[in-house]
C-alpha cells in the first residue's frame, strides 16, 4: 500500500502512476505545440510577455554567460538570452517534449537566431550536464509538469556554477480572494472553451487549469528551493500572485 | 507590471529608431553588450539598457550589475541630450556616474547625432516626389508652428511683465474732469450769449 502511494503523483486533479505522468504530460504538449504561442497570447491576454520580460530583467545575464532555458518550449526566453549572451555565450533550450523543441527551433531559426543556441531534449530530473556548468537556469511554466520537483531542483542546483542563479517562473496562488475566485471562474470555464475553439483541445487546457491548482504555492516552492540547497531564495508575485517568479542562488 | 508594459513600449520605440537611422547601429557597436544602468531618482526606478545583436534591450530592474551607472533626476537626465552637459552636471552634483564613462557618452552621442532620412522612408510608400513634397510641407508646418510658438511666448511674457490698463490713470481722470469743467464753462457762456441775443431781439 505504502509502496503504491510512493509511486503515484498528480496529473491535474487525477492521481496517476509516477511512471505514467511524463508521457501524459508529453501527450498534452504534443497536442498543443503547434498552437502554443497563439494560445499563450490569447489565454494571458499577452501578459505572459511581461512576465517573461520580468524574468529576463531579474536574470543578471550578460555577455559570455552559459544559460539553460529549461522547459523552454517555443523559445521566448531563449531568443532574448541568445542576444544578450552574444557569440561568446551559449544558450541551451531544453525540453522533455520533442514537438515543443521542434516548434522552438523552427521559430528561432526563422528569427535568424543561430550559432549560440543548442537544442537538447532532456528530463529536468536528470539533467545531462556536468556539475557547475551554467551561470543561469530558467524554468518558465515548466516546473509544475515535472513529476519529482525536488529531484529536478536538486539536479538544477548541481549543474549551476557557484554564483549562478535559478529563476522559476510559474503559476502560483493569487494574493486576494476576489482575484482568486475570478481566476478560478476563468480557468475552469473560459479556458477549456478557448482551448476547444482555437486548438481543438479542451482536455489539455483543463489539465493546465488543474495542474496550476496542484502546484505548490509561493512559500512552499521557496522552501523546496531552500531544501535543494539554494540560498538567498526570494519570490516576486506578478499580476496579483497569479504568477510568481522565484529566485535562488548557488554559492 | 505597468512599468514593465511602458518599458516594453519604450524599447520598441528605441528599436524602431535603430531601423530609421541605420548609422545608429555602427555608432552603438563599440559599446555592444555593455550594460548601462539608469537610475531615475525622483521616480525611484532603475532601468538597464544594453545594445546587443543589433537590438536595444531595456528593462526595469533591481539588479546591481552594470558597466556604467548614471543616477539623477529626470530633468538632469533629459539635459544629457546635449553630451557637452555631462561634465558640468557631474560637477554640480546633479548627476552621479559610476563605472566606464565612455558607455554613457556612447549612448548619449549616438542618439544626439541621430539623423533620420524621413523623405527616404516616406518614399517607400509614396514615391520620391510626393515624399519630398510631404517632407517640405511638414518642415514648413513645423517652422510656422515654431514661429507661432515663439510669438505666443513673447506676447505672454510681455503681458506678464507689463502693467495691464484695467482702469484709466488718475492723471487722465483729472484731465477729463478739467475738460468737462471747461466745456461746462463754454456751454454756460454760450447760454448767456444766446439769452442776451434773444433779449435784444425781443426789445427790438
Amino acid at each position: 500500500m505504502n509502496e503504491n502511494q510512493q509511486k503515484t503523483t498528480h496529473f491535474g486533479y487525477q492521481t496517476v502512476a509516477e511512471t505514467d505522468k511524463a508521457s501524459m504530460v508529453a501527450d498534452v504538449f504534443h497536442s498543443v505545440a503547434a498552437k502554443y504561442d497563439v494560445m499563450n497570447d490569447l489565454m494571458s491576454f499577452g501578459i505572459h510577455r511581461l512576465w517573461k520580460r520580468q524574468t529576463i530583467a531579474s536574470s543578471g545575464v550578460r555577455k559570455g554567460h552559459h544559460v539553460l532555458d529549461l522547459a523552454g518550449g517555443t523559445g521566448d526566453l531563449t531568443a532574448k538570452f541568445s542576444q544578450l549572451v552574444g557569440e561568446t555565450g551559449q544558450v541551451v533550450l531544453g525540453d522533455i517534449n520533442s514537438s515543443m523543441l521542434k516548434v522552438g527551433r523552427e521559430k528561432l531559426h526563422n528569427l535568424g537566431l543561430v550559432g549560440n543556441i543548442d537544442y537538447v531534449q532532456m528530463n529536468a530530473e536528470a539533467l545531462p550536464f556536468p556539475d557547475n556548468s551554467f551561470d543561469l537556469i530558467t524554468i518558465a511554466f515548466g516546473l509544475r509538469n515535472v513529476t519529482d520537483k525536488d529531484k529536478a531542483l536538486r539536479s538544477m542546483y548541481r549543474i549551476l556554477k557557484p554564483g549562478g542563479r535559478l529563476l522559476v517562473l510559474e503559476f502560483s496562488k493569487p494574493e486576494h480572494e476576489a482575484l482568486s475566485k475570478a481566476y478560478d471562474f476563468y480557468s475552469f470555464n473560459l479556458l477549456p472553451t478557448m482551448g476547444k475553439l482555437v486548438a481543438n483541445d479542451s482536455e489539455s487546457y483543463k489539465y493546465l487549469a488543474e495542474s496550476i491548482r496542484m502546484h505548490p504555492d509561493q512559500d512552499t516552492l521557496k522552501a523546496m528551493m531552500n531544501d535543494a540547497g539554494f540560498e538567498q531564495t526570494t519570490y516576486q508575485n506578478l499580476t496579483g500572485g497569479i504568477v510568481a517568479l522565484h529566485r535562488g542562488f548557488k554559492y | 507590471m505597468f512599468t514593465n508594459f511602458l518599458v516594453a513600449i519604450v524599447e520598441r520605440i528605441l528599436n524602431t529608431s535603430l531601423k530609421l537611422d541605420s548609422t545608429l547601429i555602427d555608432k552603438l557597436a563599440p559599446i555592444a553588450h555593455k550594460q548601462l544602468l539608469i537610475e531615475i531618482r525622483d521616480w525611484q526606478q532603475r532601468f538597464l539598457l544594453v545594445f546587443s545583436d543589433q537590438q536595444l534591450h531595456l528593462y526595469s530592474t533591481e539588479e546591481n550589475q552594470y558597466d556604467c551607472m548614471i543616477s539623477g533626476d529626470i530633468d538632469t537626465l533629459m539635459a544629457l541630450q546635449n553630451p557637452a552637459m555631462l561634465t558640468q552636471l557631474i560637477r554640480q552634483d546633479k548627476l552621479d556616474l559610476q563605472g566606464d564613462l565612455n558607455i554613457a557618452q556612447g549612448f548619449s552621442n549616438a542618439f544626439a547625432a541621430m539623423d533620420v532620412d524621413w523623405p527616404e522612408h516616406f518614399s517607400r510608400y509614396l514615391g520620391d516626389a510626393p515624399a519630398q513634397q510631404l517632407w517640405l510641407s511638414l518642415k514648413s508646418v513645423q517652422q510656422k508652428g515654431q514661429a507661432a510658438d515663439k510669438k505666443l511666448a513673447t506676447t505672454l511674457s510681455q503681458l506678464c511683465q507689463d502693467e495691464l490698463k484695467v482702469t484709466i490713470h488718475p492723471i487722465e481722470l483729472e484731465q477729463f474732469k478739467q475738460h468737462t469743467r471747461q466745456l461746462k464753462g463754454h456751454v454756460a457762456q454760450l447760454e448767456q450769449r444766446i439769452n442776451r441775443l434773444l433779449q435784444n431781439h425781443s426789445i427790438q
